[in-house]
């Protein structure tokens, strides 16, 4: 199949993923995909349920190993540096959890320790407090509310200021305020030189945050550049055509391009 | 020292450090597990108390073996099938921590619980059946704890590698625990027969009795209990193997 690709990363590259293959048995997840991302740079990965993304996002963070291909951070491979890749990487897991038995100021210190920071007390209630989570210290990561939790894995996600964030679906059940406050936070780390990958399914949301985005399908990609690049690129495909109603907007580029068919 | 900059490679240190704090505080946090280890004990020191069951020695080390059974085997495999079921595995492990390091945390603050368990039935059961031990004694029956303690450790890795869904983890657990306890105290009380006995000696809890008893009267020390300490260390190579050749971080 022909990709679309619009722009190529340009400047120093801080991921790297070269024609990565992920299998769950007889089942392939992700299908010869490649993208990189250059600093900062915030990058959305698109795709209908099942296409892709959270696999692809698991090889690199290290929890699956990559049954084709290569994914390199900051120029090192995720398989033989695993460590120190991990250690540049802020992750947001689309489904984690924490001990269940531990407040929410004891896991933020425990993860702040794991990333090799000794963080006293009152650094740890600041950060909680930057969060909006100063009422909850006290509590256990399950009493929070879905926003709240969600808060919290991103306070975890960024308490070692890393140089690339990894977010899967990182505004599913945010309020506007959170949501706002998440794309202003997001826009800072920009500006202090961090890049992001994020999947979203929200294309508003993509084409307000993200500086390029990727869209999969079936673990394959289908088309790859900045959201207004590909709106043009597609404005005369008859696939979007069809699926539009008015001005094409990348929500008609997505559907025209993966289908309309809800995927199982 | 206070880090307040990410360094490339976390001190392992500091890492260990962390994870011990947060196991050792959920393992104090988990109260009905943490009275198990000690209700069961308690309750056979109390009730043999003035029975004719045994030597006070047996009584004791059952006691002991009773409260290891239930917190090393039980409640260690009950809380690794848990926590890689919820996903808390899968967080710990997208940070820079050698998986060895989760691993080794939890061991450590499960020995030392065993630890505690060994030293808080022994005084107690000191205390109802009025004996006294010497330093000695005292010391020789924690480290035959802290062995038992490993002993059932190893066999809660190679039950968490071997099975991975909770619920029959916990099903198979309990299960484990009675037969265990069946077949190694009813076998050295010599209800069932000699041959049976001499069966049930080499079982891991028969193996800790004779230990038990052993370290009480080390004039006495022959070949059985010789026997029972190279199969306890047995036992912890072979299940641990087992379990960590087998051991599966994700859920499926
Ligand atoms: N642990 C697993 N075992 C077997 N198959 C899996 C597993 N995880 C995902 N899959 C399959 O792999 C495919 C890709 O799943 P993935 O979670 O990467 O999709 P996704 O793009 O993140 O979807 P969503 O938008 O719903 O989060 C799906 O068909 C899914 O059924
Ligand atoms: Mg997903």
């Amino acid at each position: 199949m022909e990709v679309a690709r619009v722009s190529d990363a340009e400047g120093p590259l801080i991921l790297e993923v070269q024609d990565l293959v992920a299998r769950y048995g007889a089942q392939t997840a992700v299908d010869g995909l490649s993208f990189s991302i250059r600093r900062g740079e915030i990058f959305g990965l698109l795709g209908p349920n099942g296409a892709g993304k959270t696999t692809t996002l698991s090889v690199i963070e290290g929890l699956r190993k990559p049954d084709g291909g290569r994914v390199t951070v900051d120029g090192a491979d995720t398989e033989r540096s695993a460590l120190s890749v991990k250690a540049k990487l802020g992750v947001q897991l689309q489904a984690s959890s924490f001990q269940s038995e531990l407040t929410i100021e004891q896991l933020a210190r425990l993860y702040s320790g794991l990333y090799g920071l000794n963080l006293q007390r009152r650094q740890l209630r600041e950060r909680l407090a930057d969060a909006g989570l100063a009422q909850e210290a006290a509590k256990p990561f399950k009493k929070l509310s879905g926003g709240q939790q969600q808060r919290f894995s991103l306070m975890v996600a960024t308490i070692h200021d890393p140089p690339i964030l990894l977010l899967d679906e990182p505004t599913s059940g945010l309020d506007p305020q959170s949501r706002r406050q998440l794309w202003d936070r997001i826009e800072g780390s920009r500006r202090r030189g961090g890049s992001i990958l994020l999947t979203t399914h929200s294309m508003e949301e993509a084409q307000a945050v993200c500086d390029r985005v990727a869209i999969i399908d079936r673990g394959r990609l289908q088309a790859l550049g900045a959201p207004n690049e590909l709106v043009a690129m597609h404005r005369e495909d008859p696939r979007v055509l069809a699926v539009s109603r008015g001005d094409v907007t990348l929500e008609d580029v997505f559907i025209g391009l993966t289908g309309s068919a809800i995927r199982d | 020292m206070t880090e307040t900059v990410a360094p490339p490679r976390p001190p392992i240190g500091l890492t260990l450090r962390s994870l011990v704090r947060a196991d050792t505080t959920v393992m104090l946090r988990s109260r009905q597990a943490l009275i198990l280890n000690f209700i069961l004990p308690i309750v056979i020191l109390v009730t043999t108390n003035r029975g004719k069951l045994g030597n006070t020695g047996f009584l004791i080390g059952m006691a002991i073996t009773y409260g290891l059974l239930s917190s090393a085997l039980i409640g260690y495999s009950i809380t690794v099938a848990r926590d890689r079921e919820a996903g808390v595995f899968q967080r710990l492990r997208v940070t820079p921590t050698p998986t060895w390091a989760i691993m080794a945390s939890r061991l450590g603050v499960q020995l030392v619980t065993s630890l505690v368990v060994g030293i808080v039935v022994l005084v107690v059961g000191s205390i109802m059946h009025d004996t006294y031990y010497t330093p000695g004694e005292y010391l020789l029956l924690l480290a035959v704890a802290v062995l038992g303690g490993a002993v059932f450790l190893s066999i809660g890795q190679a039950l968490v590698g071997l099975v991975k869904s909770a619920t029959a983890i916990n099903a198979i657990g309990r299960v484990l625990f009675i037969l265990l306890i069946l077949v190694g105290i009813l076998g050295s009380t010599g209800i069932l027969g000699d041959d049976f006995k001499n069966i049930a000696a080499w079982t891991p809890v028969g193996a800790l009795i004779n230990l038990f008893s052993g370290v009480l009267s080390l004039s006495t020390w022959g070949a059985t209990e010789t026997g029972a300490l190279l199969v306890c260390f047995g036992y912890i190579v072979v299940f641990a193997v087992i379990g960590i050749r087998w051991f599966r971080w994700e859920p499926q």
